[in-house]
């Protein structure tokens, strides 16, 4: 228990709220041609990308910012913000870890991300992406002998052209919503994986977002291309320093699986998300959105949503082929003023698709819980089958929990259950907890992940159990 | 080790216990015996430290007093409560839980904490003495169990957390005659000049199986009578009016 | 529009009406002029667009009717059992029948000047309120239990044709009194647009029990909105039998308002050819120990849409609430939808709501299991179908009106 018990200690006020003094390329402040040119260019993008990013800026024009969604946050003055953001060092791009700034290696061994070769994680190819740009891609030589692409979202537009102008806007149109579109038109960096037909991926890949700067959004894309009978599992982290601004993250995440070829993406997000008082926190409103194109291809959304001070995402399956599968297994925790909006969208078009949506709300504190998702069973999608079951969680009489699935069915050989309850951790539990040595903290950490089950279970071992700690810590102090 | 002076308990205003005294030693069995609504599950939670109560009067744990400390901090100090109905975690795998039970009462004794083989280890040796099928170890806690199961379920954590003061609040109700023998084997298997006993029931049929030093008859919130195991027979031919 | 204020001017003048009741007629039509039918792109109307739905199916949509028809066919009356009656004849009250109760326990208005407005929750109801011309409000006193049930017939004849009727009901159940109110829709009409507002006021330990009934087949549009409001210890049981027109939505805002009141509504929604009907939920939990139930049960043939939202919201004060809701939906035939939207909004942590919502077609192992016992294939779907919808006709507590809307579905026992 030592050692665990230090671990909690340390991360009780979030630990990763440190920032790392850089020297930064910044793109001028404010939202126009000019800068969308800048972050072209300093990308060395070819002409195609540019006017890709242009024809997202005019819809964008056109577009209104969403005010449907449960949490209600101040206006964004856009032209206020900083869209591309980078360590000066990154300029003339390092070839190798040795020329990376030691300042960032050391960010990332802070983070528990090591990135030199001798402390590597095991088994896990790392992506880093540090305010605007990706800084180093861990095990890019062993992936390569398998024909396994995995590199930043800038070096593919320069090196696999042809691959991204196939996919890229093909899950998330360049006009899908306000938040996307901004995003197709100043994305900055992210992740690209390609997984060549019959390959099964050897590890887990996995991109390390860290917002450092300040007055900056982060608008990355990852496209990830599952060739036929391909898999591969990919994982997702996030953090950033404690600042008392609230700071933008919009970003687009497209998933492509062909025949047979099937996608796991698992998310453990922990942005800052405000201090007690709601001061602060970053704004996480993100597109996720899969592709099922080929028939008895599967996509499964993971996602441990623990920090931001709003989150608003849907990460969502088009089950496109037939026999496709979409799954979605969701744990949302807000505590003191944090508010999250999130849940999926099953869009069942192709014969004989299933889709699974598991989702866990925690509410405490003051925070607001929302789970919002829709089944779609398209008049086509004959024998198509969802089951669906939200689970939330209420601690104390000061925050919410809701769920508002919707529900659209036109096949009639189609089948839909849909499950919710809310509860409570009852008095009588904590007191058993207690009564078998456990302290008030332990027992409710205990209790919560025992409520989280299902869903920790689909996480890969090396995240679970930094999500069972991130469970057991995101709700410290709530139960009083 | 246990010295109960006076002890008073509220709850929604109304008194519950009105002056209890009793002490316990190293190594006794003591049963508690008395009607429905006596105090019995009332004397049981007080001390182990449930919340609701307005508690007044002393109660002496090994020199420290038991009536300052907090729920856990009684159980890592030794006190164990088999509960008339345990509760249902779901989600919660009932191994990991008693894993967790286990390393923080060894924590806060200072002892080394048990790693995952060396738990199993005991767990296996504990369940095989109790004649219990392990099986239900892996299973969710309490979830789905079967009354028997459930209170089998708290006669094995009770042999893994080896407590100084185990409180078996009616553990005999709802089990059949198979059960109970199991049950009542468990209990006398702990038995030891160091571990005491405090037995609550309602019928005299659990202590055929486990004999106890001392018999107290509680009514009303007081106990009115006390005396060796004999008593337990005559109460069970001339019931609780006899007394009151 | 201009047809719109033309005939509220005819309305005006046709009634008796203050000079406040006319400026408040006012207010309330311009409401409507602003908003307009609602669209789907209200939230609320997500799945129901009824401005395109009353602009496809009623050509030259008119607000105002200036003929009279006296005869009413009294053969489709309920014969079953004596009732009270209060009858709308194409939208105009014609009839008002307490003659088995005591008359100084259940008090009558009708003056219009005494309506109040309804609270302006959507355009429908602004409509409603600048254009109503008949009122009626029933007051059940103190401790009285009304000797029979009533119904109110709502009748519609062949004369009436793309008109938008307006009809108002106000109920008030004083403490401890209590009513059986059956709404009973005749529809011989064809085309029209048919609006109708009830409130129900039921004090401490009164108990309502409201039973809608559209079972004619018609090809009018419907809109009823009932807003009831459930003092400590009340009971309102309300069931929804809705089969007969072409579209209809039944929306029930429901305010438990106090403690240990309790809200209950179930029905059954059955439909063919383009049929498109919705039930709509709001229940409101806003103290201690309340409690809701609602079952909902469709089936769907043909082109037939069928569409269920129901939201239950716990207020923070409102602790040990139990709110339940379950609706399950038949797809028969491959042109029908289903759409659901079950939501649940709480703000209290020592509460146990649920809700759970299913749709998909018959089980074929059941419909296996009937065949092997010597039944046809259409027999098993039929006997299955029947107990499906069983389940919710089960909950009505009243045992002449389950048996008569039994009897409607085709269960005989």
């Amino acid at each position: 228990m030592d050692a665990r018990e230090k671990e909690i200690e340390k991360l009780k006020d979030y630990k990763y709220g440190f920032s790392t003094d850089i020297e930064n390329t910044r793109a001028p402040k404010g939202l126009n041609e000019e800068v969308i040119k800048f972050i072209s260019n300093i990308k060395k993008e070819p002409q195609w990308m540019l006017d890709w990013r242009l024809k997202a800026f005019e819809r964008l024009k056109q577009l209104k910012e969403p005010n449907w969604q449960k949490p209600k946050y101040p206006k964004i003055d856009y032209q206020d913000l900083y869209y591309y953001s980078a360590p000066k060092s990154m300029d003339d791009k390092p070839k190798s870890l040795d020329e990376l700034d030691p300042k960032l290696l050391e960010t990332y061994n802070k983070l528990g991300i090591p990135l030199q070769e001798q402390a590597r994680l095991n088994g896990i190819a790392v992506d880093a992406v540090f305010d605007s740009v990706s800084v180093a891609t861990t095990f890019k030589g062993e992936l390569n002998k398998k024909g396994i692409i995995f590199c930043s979202m800038s070096e593919a537009i320069r090196e696999h052209p042809e691959l991204v102008k196939k996919y890229l806007g093909s899950v998330i149109p360049l006009s899908d919503h306000y938040f996307a579109t901004l995003n197709s038109a100043v994305f900055t960096d992210g992740s690209f994986v390609y997984i060549p037909e019959g390959v099964r991926c050897p590890m887990e890949l996995s991109t390390y977002f860290r917002i450092n700067a300040t007055e900056t959004g982060q608008f990355e894309r990852t496209l990830i291309i599952a060739d036929k009978g391909s898999y591969v599992s990919y994982l997702e982290g996030c953090t950033a320093p404690m600042r008392d601004e609230n700071q933008l993250h919009a970003a687009n995440v497209e998933l492509v699986a062909l025949d047979d070829a099937e996608i796991k993406y698992s998310t453990v997000q922990n942005w800052y998300p405000g201090d007690k008082d709601g001061k602060g926190g970053i704004y996480n409103f993100v597109t996720k959105r899969g592709l099922c194109k080929g028939k008895n291809s599967k996509i499964s959304w993971t996602q441990v949503e623990t920090g931001s001070a709003i989150t608003w995402k849907y990460p969502s399956c088009i089950l496109m082929g037939d026999n496709s599968v979409g799954e979605f297994y969701s744990i949302a925790i807000t505590n003191n003023h944090q508010k999250a909006d999130t849940g999926t969208k099953m869009i069942h078009l192709g014969k004989n698709t299933k889709s699974k949506i598991i989702s866990k709300g925690i509410s405490a504190g003051f925070a607001d819980n929302t789970y919002r998702g829709l089944v779609d069973i398209a008049k086509k999608a004959d024998n198509a089958r969802n089951f669906t079951q939200c689970d939330s969680l209420l601690m104390g009489n000061k925050c919410g929990a809701h769920t508002v699935p919707y529900i659209k069915n036109k096949n009639s050989s189609s089948n839909i259950e849909h499950e919710a309850t809310t509860s409570k951790i009852s008095d009588e539990q904590l007191f058993y907890c207690n009564q078998r040595g456990l302290n008030q903290e332990e027992a409710v950490s205990l209790i919560v992940n025992g409520f989280c089950k299902e869903v920790l279970q689909q996480l890969p071992m090396e995240f679970a159990v930094e999500a069972q700690k991130l469970v057991g810590i995101s709700l410290e102090g709530s139960v009083g | 080790m246990l010295t109960i002076k006076d002890l008073k308990a509220n709850i929604d205003n109304k008194e519950i216990l009105k002056g209890l005294n009793l002490e316990i030693k190293p190594g006794e069995v003591h049963a508690i015996m008395g009607p429905n609504g006596s105090g019995k599950s009332t004397l049981s939670n007080v001390l182990s430290g449930k919340k609701g109560y307005t508690v007044t009067g002393e109660v002496k744990y090994f020199n420290e007093n038991l009536l300052d400390l907090e729920i856990e901090e009684r159980a890592h100090k030794g006190i164990f409560l088999a509960f008339q109905y345990p509760l249902e975690i779901p989600g919660v795998n009932t191994n990991i839980f008693l894993k967790t039970s286990l390393n923080a009462i060894k924590k806060a004794k200072g002892e080394k904490e048990l790693d995952a083989i060396e738990f199993l280890k005991l767990v296996k040796q504990k369940a095989g003495e109790l004649k219990f099928d392990e099986k239900i170890l892996s299973r969710q806690l309490n979830v789905g169990f079967s009354g028997g199961e459930k209170k089998k379920n708290e006669i094995l954590q009770m042999s893994i957390l080896n407590p100084k003061l185990s409180i078996l609040d009616e553990t005999d109700s709802g089990l059949d005659i198979d059960a109970l023998k199991i049950v009542s084997e468990g209990v006398n298997a702990l038995r030891s000049k160091e571990s005491s006993f405090l037995i609550i029931t309602h019928y005299q049929r659990l202590l055929e199986y486990i004999k106890p030093d001392f018999v107290h008859v509680l009514i009303n919130g007081q106990i009115v009578k006390s005396g060796g195991s004999e008593l337990a027979l005559e109460l069970e031919k001339k019931g609780y009016e006899s007394l009151s | 529009m201009e047809q719109l204020k033309v005939d509220f001017n005819k309305v005006i003048e046709s009634l008796k009406l203050s000079e406040k009741s006319i400026n408040s007629r006012k207010e309330n039509l311009n409401q409507f002029v602003e908003n307009g039918f609602p669209n789907k792109r209200v939230e609320d109307w997500k799945f129901s667009d009824l401005n395109q739905i009353i602009s496809s199916n009623i050509e030259n949509l008119r607000f105002h009717t200036d003929f009279e028809i006296s005869e009413i066919d009294e053969t489709t009356f309920i014969d079953k059992f004596a009732h009270n009656k209060i009858i709308f004849l194409n939208g105009v009250i014609s009839k008002v029948d307490f003659s088995s109760e005591d008359d100084t326990k259940v008090l009558i208005t009708r003056d219009l000047n005494q309506n109040e407005n309804s609270k302006e929750v959507n355009s429908l109801v602004s409509l409603n309120n600048a254009l109503i011309t008949s009122y009626i409000r029933v007051t059940v006193k103190e401790n009285y239990s009304m000797n029979e049930p009533l119904i109110i017939y709502n009748i519609t004849t062949k004369e009436l044709k793309s008109t938008a009727i307006n009809l108002k009901t106000d109920i008030v159940l004083e403490k401890n009194s209590s009513l059986k109110l059956i709404d009973l829709f005749d529809d011989s009409s064809e085309n029209n647009f048919i609006n109708i507002v009830q409130n129900f006021d039921i004090a401490q330990d009164a108990i309502l029990k409201n039973y809608k009934i559209d079972h004619k087949k018609n090809s009018n549009i419907k809109y009823s909105y009932n807003n009831i409001n459930l003092e400590k210890n009340s009971i309102s049981e309300n069931f929804i039998f809705s089969t007969g027109s072409k579209f209809i939505k039944n929306e029930i805002n429901c305010n438990l308002n106090d403690e240990y009141s309790s809200a209950f509504i179930n029905g059954i929604i059955n439909l063919t050819n383009s049929q498109h009907h919705e039930i709509k939920t709001n229940i409101n939990h806003l103290a201690e120990n309340t409690k809701s139930y609602q079952l909902i049960k469709s089936v769907l043939n043909e082109n037939a849409k069928g569409i269920y939202q129901g939201k239950i919201y716990v207020d923070s004060k409102a602790q040990k609430t139990n709110g339940y809701q379950l609706s399950k939906a038949l797809l028969l035939s491959e042109n029908t939808e289903f759409d659901g939207k079950p939501e649940l909004e709480i703000y209290a942590d020592d509460v146990k709501c649920s809700h759970g919502a299913t749709s998909g077609n018959l089980d074929e192992d059941a419909i296996f299991y009937l065949m092997s016992r010597g039944l046809s294939n259409q027999q098993s779907k039929e006997l299955l179908i029947k107990g499906f919808l069983l389940d919710a006709v089960e909950k009505i507590t009243d045992i002449e009106i389950k048996d008569l809307i039994k009897n409607m579905i085709g269960i005989t026992e």
